[in-house]
């Protein structure tokens, strides 16, 4: 009790500290994936794509992040465990933030798939175990987790694959596909505003005091889907057919109104990553705002502070305006398979997947599940070439982070527990 | 930071190095036509000079197969079987082996055929190199069937290339029996080793459209995935 009476302060300045440099290493890094594909496709400027992602990244962690943060926070460890200890809460949520960015500096300088979601779940789950006892982690709350992570690419895997066919039937497969792109995209449009908004609604708006019933979401969000729409048929509006560009290759026109839809999807994107991967990298922090806060008593219902999310959106921020243009420019050179058909499939099944795993509170790599999704176009036959040697990646990435992050964490908990008794 | 697993799952898509490999297949059998036409004329200067440029055109085309070969991992998941991908390349790289080949044949030997077959000759060749255009033109749709998910609209258009290709191929059949049918009955009259590599050099030719259309099938058997 004392400890956190004496050195509050210091404690949550470097948890503010560490918070900042995971939400950086975010921005800086992830978010690129979800918008290379948009200025790879010549849709949008770097400029813009950072102007888009900085917006929606934002919104998405402080209007849909809530949910994980809240299970990084006390889903993950019994936190009546501590009500002796708080310290040591805030030690372990300390070392697990200052782990998971020592392991996501060090694998990342080394070449290693990292995700910053597993380092700060096996981290947690470390410190956890070791450090206080095993019955302080919630397995079964851990066993869902590790589920998720294998469920949700296949999810948008599965997603991604029948949005394609339904592209392919309706637009692509047909006599007059510039036509009929024209026609059907703001219906697409009006989904990708419906899904993203309707499981904002129910899941993430409750944190920041707003409550909507059942009747009022669905209309909120169609509401939401429609004026998307009707903002992206106004834009489409004057794409013409152009023969000349056409006759090389038949379909560049229609690509074109495609790329409009790539844009908003991207928006959705980056909204989805920002409530899934800043929330979990900031999770740590609300955890110990809430024992310092709270004077060290633990279990006391606190609402999650916005300046919490502010920080994981500052740092995304920063790391987008530091390091995310070349990481963009870098991907959007390399993905030129992902034309704005394929990518449209590919990303809108990734955010919608990502937005009701971050509405259960799931933390999630966002980066596995645009891989699984982009893997689900490939099964419908529409990318040239894939690599599954990917796949093998992702599996290392859990076999590799998950220990490396317990391990760190571990480590550092203990020293920062001699550290503070010796204070 | 070198970790990116977005763009390390995007392979090299190995479609425009295949048209690229085919069309320089193409050229090789076309600059061929300018070089029997030229030993007809025995011109053999200017049978010379195309006699390089094939010789270039195919070392070019030996270079793209290599390179397509080494950026294709058996990781690669891709809308058509590897296996089918590289039994195509290798056909399309035959034409191009065949032609240099027959280009070196004729010009060691000096080869001039008699005038009765002479522009039967000529026209045999320019009905290869129709089949292995239209060849080219099958290939060169690969890029749409990609678009379009290997659609049946597309497929379409594909197969009717390949029934061209067919008919092509065929009746370079016909003319081949053509001319061997009138060789046949000059054979006393020529020097017997002469009429050997003339009905070689035939047979070499009508190979080339036989792989041309080996080209079409191929192509088929891979969109039938």
């Amino acid at each position: 009790m004392e400890i956190i009476a004496n050195y509050g302060d210091l404690l949550l300045f470097m948890a503010v500290a560490f918070g900042l440099f995971m939400a950086w290493g975010v921005g800086a890094n992830d978010v690129a994936n979800a918008m290379g594909t948009s200025v790879g496709s010549g849709a949008i400027t770097i400029k813009q794509a950072i102007i888009i992602a900085v917006i929606f990244e934002f919104s998405g962690a402080i209007l849909a992040g809530g949910e994980v943060t809240a299970t990084i926070r006390k889903g993950i460890l019994d936190a009546s465990l501590f009500a002796d200890d708080p310290h040591l809460l805030v030690y372990g949520m300390l070392a697990s933030l200052l782990a998971a960015g020592f392991w996501l500096m060090i694998a990342s300088s080394l070449g290693w798939p990292v995700s910053t979601t597993h380092s700060i779940v096996g981290a947690i789950v470390g410190f956890g175990a070791v450090g206080v006892g095993v019955d302080a982690v919630a397995w079964d709350k851990v066993g869902t987790i590790a589920m998720s992570w294998i469920v949700s690419p296949i999810l948008a895997g599965t997603i991604a694959f029948m949005l394609f066919r339904s592209l392919q039937n309706l637009i692509i497969d047909t006599e007059n596909p510039f036509d009929n792109a024209k026609r059907y995209v703001p219906f697409y449009m009006f989904l990708v505003g419906f899904v993203i908004s309707l499981v904002t609604i129910f899941k993430g708006l409750k944190h920041i005091g707003l409550n909507f019933d059942t009747s009022t979401s669905y209309l909120l969000a169609f509401g939401f889907g429609a004026l998307v729409a009707i903002v992206g048929a106004w834009w489409i509006r004057g794409i013409r057919l152009d023969p000349d560009e056409n006759r090389d290759f038949h379909f560049t026109s229609m690509e074109r109104v495609f790329s409009v839809l790539m844009v908003i999807t991207a928006a959705a994107m980056a909204f989805a990553h920002g409530s899934n991967d800043v929330a979990n990298a900031i999770g740590p922090l609300a955890a110990i705002y809430g024992v310092i806060e709270s004077g060290g008593i633990i279990g006391v219902k606190s609402i999650l502070p916005p300046w919490v999310l502010l920080v994981g959106g500052a740092g995304i921020v920063l790391g987008l305006i530091t390091y995310g243009h070349k990481v963009i420019a870098t991907i959007g050179t390399g993905i030129t398979q992902l034309t704005p058909s394929r990518g449209f499939a590919a990303t809108l099944a990734a955010a919608a997947t990502v937005v009701i795993a971050s509405g259960t509170g799931l933390p999630i790599s966002t980066t596995q599940v645009l891989v699984g999704a982009v893997l689900g176009v490939g099964f419908a036959r529409g990318m040239a070439a894939l690599d599954t040697r990917v796949i093998n990646k992702i599996f290392l990435s859990w076999i590799v982070t998950l220990p490396a992050g317990a391990l760190m964490s571990i480590l550092f908990f203990f020293a920062l527990k001699g550290a503070f008794v010796g204070a | 930071m070198a970790r990116n697993d977005i763009s390390s799952l995007f392979g090299k898509s190995p479609i425009n190095p295949l048209q690229q490999h085919m069309k320089q297949v193409h050229l090789c059998l076309k600059e061929f036509a300018f070089f029997a036409k030229a030993a007809s004329e025995e011109n053999w200067e200017k049978a010379e000079v195309s006699r390089n440029s094939i010789i270039k055109k195919e070392n070019k085309a030996d270079e793209l197969k290599k390179k397509l070969r080494m950026n294709l991992p058996s990781t690669f998941m891709m809308p058509f079987s590897r296996r089918d991908l590289l039994d195509l390349l290798l056909i399309q790289d035959s034409i191009a082996n065949i032609t240099k080949d027959l280009a070196g044949l004729m010009t060691t030997r000096k080869m001039v055929f008699p005038v009765e077959i002479a522009h039967e000759f000529l026209d045999l060749v320019t009905v290869c190199v129709n089949t292995s255009d239209a060849a080219l033109e099958a290939i060169n749709e690969l890029d749409e069937l990609l678009e379009t998910a290997f659609s049946s609209r597309e497929r379409k258009v594909v197969d009717a290339i390949v029934t061209r290709i067919n008919a092509l191929e065929h009746e370079s059949d016909k003319m081949q029996h053509q001319i061997r049918t009138k060789l046949f009955a000059l054979e006393t009259t020529l020097p017997p080793v002469d009429v050997m590599f003339y009905y070689r050099a035939i047979e070499w030719l009508g190979e080339t459209a036989d792989a041309a259309q080996k080209v079409g099938s191929r192509l088929e058997v891979m969109l039938a995935k």
